[in-house]
């Protein structure tokens, strides 16, 4: 009782902040009807798969929902739980595969891999899935958020990483007792499709630089084929400077002097942890946004694997991973304008700071951030027909 | 017998030629397939569903009409990302549009400007064209039922051997006072020149095709040209082969074009053929050309003028760029798109009579600009991917 009368003050507060909010909202709602009639005719809209994941997943797929709702953004979301560390209530992975390859977008929390299997299977259903729809390139774009204080300022760089073969690729064995043999497969052709991948993106990006991540003094074959394909695959791109680095001291090179970097190509595993690395030096995983590309579809994904899930329920996740991948889903989808607009709210309440979740120093919960987002949305202007 | 077994090989390289090439193993490419330049293919510029594909705005009007390809672009929503390079006469910038489109695989260009009339250098397009290998060209004229010309209903498809014959660029002064100009025609282009127009007769449903030749006059050269059609036309019965010399082809086409289907040339014949068809459906801003080779594409319109003089006077005829650029589309796969973009530029055309000058309409670029896209932002599609 005591505990409900000493809080009292604070949930009267913040249900007054809530109802506040959602006036706003509402009101942009209401402005926005005139226009989503013109631009809602049938066909007109985008679908895009719904993947909650685990941990925060939902809430954050919420916070997201809630914001494309509230802005008028034309999107339609096809939901599907999966998930396997509750095997019994997931969709299966033909049905998400199939959707994904349909919409060509999907928007991704993350799945928890858990550590024991029921079946004995190496692979896990994150990795499943990326072979089944061939995502072998993940982009993870790690900046500097603006009015957040870190120890690094103005970080700009970009890790692309191959991430359907090299360690990964679940092929281990005992081969005597007491020895385990984990096989790292590096192919040209991966390496190659990869090398280019990376040169590409800094093109269409305007990008000046590609660093490729190796560690082939030791692994001279394996890693060195994908050194070689990286090299060769330069040669087209006379414009993009090119150089190669070694994983461990690209490391360091990342916490020392991380503004040196532009666009990182690695194969799959030090990709995972520069990843982590340079997420740590931004701001955590809640504010680094990713994406999974194959040939014909992307997943928009957080770009650091966590599923925070000892905050599941507690309203405290921040949803700015989300929310930037949200904004890279619609550039994606000719959408760049509404793209533009999830950005600049986002900065714009990072800049203020006086809404902030935990894991920025603030005291902020989920929903309040959200509402502060939505906003600070101003709506783009589009041309339609009268 | 070694006859036999040379006719077997024969056999075996026409059946590996109808195969896709991408379907090859790299092997098979190598040592089975002699009209294939051995180039490694490298993989294609498609990510996440959108294309990247390089854009050569080149001289003149081109780097207007690209803008208004952009514009349309952007409003029809369609999934390509443009590299943009623009030319400076220097060989670095040709070397580096040719590494693009490389990379690539598809272009949409304008037409380049070669200033100079200095023999050292060669002109621009068709080094592109030379080292791409783009041995085929191809121009399909159309009538726009809207559009007053001297005639109607016309629906030709020129294609156009576009790497050797009078541009293999081989000239000398052997004696003073004495030029010689070589025309180059090798049996293993027209080969696939032949090949090419039948299949594309037999896949697109067309009739007839016809060799355009001056083989009288040119017994050896046009007559490999002619004899090697004749020999590719017999593994298609279906369809109707006959020829005609060039000089008669042209008379023929501005008195009764209905009697062409598909038409297959050398090299100078095509350029001067499809002009002539160009004018014959109502000039140089209406028509798309689409090159092609065994790795590249290029999409350009199909008259190849650059049309200095009317540059940023804002009355350029979009309608052959815009086209090109539904061609591309079309050649990428976003057939939605492409149909979107095309079906706006007929009403245009063809019902709001929205036309240039050139078309005898008073009509400024951007307007007809302004008007595919009300076309496209009113019909019911979804601005981005749909699977059919």
């Amino acid at each position: 009782m005591s505990l409900v009368t000493r809080q009292l003050p604070k949930l009267l507060l913040q249900t007054s902040q809530v109802t506040a909010s959602r006036n706003i909202h509402s009101s942009i709602a209401n402005s926005n009807a005139a226009k989503a009639d013109s631009s809602e005719r049938e066909g007109t809209r985008i679908k895009c798969t719904l993947i909650p994941g685990d941990g925060v997943g939902p809430e954050l797929v919420a916070s997201v929902a809630s914001l494309f709702k509230n802005t008028g953004i034309p999107v339609d979301f096809e939901n599907y739980f999966f998930s396997e560390v509750n095997p019994t209530l997931s969709t299966n992975l033909e049905d998400v595969a199939s959707s994904i390859e349909r919409n060509r977008v999907c928007l991704k929390g993350i799945l928890a891999s858990p550590d024991f299997g029921y079946l004995g299977e190496l692979q896990t259903l994150n990795m499943k899935l990326r072979n089944a729809l061939d995502l072998y390139a993940n982009v993870v774009h790690v900046k500097s958020l603006p009015g957040v204080k870190r120890r690094h300022e103005n970080i700009d760089c970009v890790i692309i990483r191959e991430q359907t073969e090299g360690e990964y690729s679940a092929l281990e064995h005992e081969s005597v007792k007491g020895v385990v043999e984990c096989l790292k497969i590096v192919t040209a052709k991966k390496s190659q499709r990869i090398a280019k991948f990376a040169f590409d993106y800094a093109i269409k990006n305007k990008r000046k630089k590609v660093t490729a991540v190796h560690k082939a003094n030791i692994m001279k074959l394996g890693d060195g084929l994908f050194l070689r394909s990286c090299e060769e695959m330069a040669k087209l791109y006379p414009t993009i400077e090119f150089e190669k680095m070694i994983v461990d001291n690209c490391t360091m090179q990342m916490v020392s002097n991380p503004q040196q970097f532009d666009v990182m190509v690695t194969p799959n595993l030090y990709g995972n942890i520069v990843d982590n690395l340079a997420s740590g030096l931004v701001g955590g995983a809640g504010v680094v946004a990713g994406a999974s590309y194959s040939a014909n579809c992307v997943v928009f994904e957080p770009g650091a694997r966590h599923t925070f899930s000892e905050a599941v329920g507690k309203n405290v996740a921040n949803p700015t991973a989300m929310m930037l991948c949200a904004a890279k889903l619609l550039n994606h989808v000719n959408l760049p304008q509404y793209g533009q607009m999830i950005r600049d709210a986002v900065n714009k309440v990072l800049l203020d700071g006086k809404v902030r979740t935990k894991d920025l120093g603030g005291q902020a919960s989920t929903q309040e951030y959200t509402f502060a987002v939505i906003a600070n949305c101003k709506q783009p202007q589009i041309q339609q027909k009268k | 017998m070694a006859a036999r077994i040379i006719c077997r090989q024969n056999k075996l390289i026409k059946t590996l030629i109808c195969r896709p090439q991408s379907t090859m193993s790299a092997f098979e490419i190598q040592h089975k397939t002699p009209l294939i330049k051995k180039t490694e293919p490298i993989p294609v510029a498609l990510y996440g569903g959108r294309h990247a594909v390089t854009m050569l705005p080149g001289g003149g009007i081109g780097p207007e009409l690209m803008s208004y390809v952009r514009e349309v672009f952007k409003y029809a929503g369609a999934p390509v990302d443009f590299e943009v390079i623009d030319i400076d006469p220097s060989d670095e910038s040709i070397d580096y549009a040719l590494t693009s489109i490389k990379r690539n695989g598809v272009a949409i260009k304008g037409n380049i400007e070669t200033k100079s009339e200095n023999t050292e250098i060669i002109s621009r397009n068709v080094a592109i064209r030379n080292e791409l290998d783009l041995y085929i060209n191809i121009v399909h004229c159309k009538s726009f039922p809207g559009v007053h010309a001297r005639q109607s209903n016309i629906d030709l498809m020129i294609i156009r051997q576009n790497t050797e014959g009078e541009y293999a660029m081989l000239e000398h002064e052997s004696v003073y006072g004495v030029i010689e100009s070589m025309k180059v025609v090798t049996e293993s282009n027209s080969e696939r020149v032949a090949r090419y127009a039948f299949e594309f007769a037999k896949r697109n449903g067309r009739k007839k095709v016809t060799t355009i030749h001056k083989a009288n006059i040119m017994k050896l050269s046009d007559g490999l040209f002619l004899d090697t059609s004749k020999r590719i036309a017999l593994e298609y019965p279906e369809i109707e082969h006959n020829d005609m010399i060039i000089d008669n082809c042209c008379m023929q086409l501005v008195s009764n074009p209905h009697q062409f289907d598909v038409m297959m040339m050398t090299n100078l014949y095509g350029s001067i053929v499809s002009n002539v068809a160009c004018g014959l459906i109502g000039g140089a801003g209406l028509l798309s050309g689409r090159n092609y080779g065994d790795h590249y594409a290029i999409f350009e319109p199909g008259t190849r003028n650059t049309g200095t003089a009317i540059a940023g006077k804002n009355i350029a005829n979009p309608v052959a760029m815009l086209s090109a650029s539904v061609d591309m589309l079309e050649h990428l796969g976003h057939q939605q798109h492409a149909t979107l973009i095309r079906r706006a530029i007929e009403k245009t055309i063809c019902e709001d009579r929205i036309h240039t000058s050139d078309l005898g309409g008073t009509a400024k670029s951007t307007d007809v600009v302004q008007k595919v896209i009300d076309h496209i932002l009113e019909s019911d599609i979804r601005p981005w991917y749909k699977r059919y």
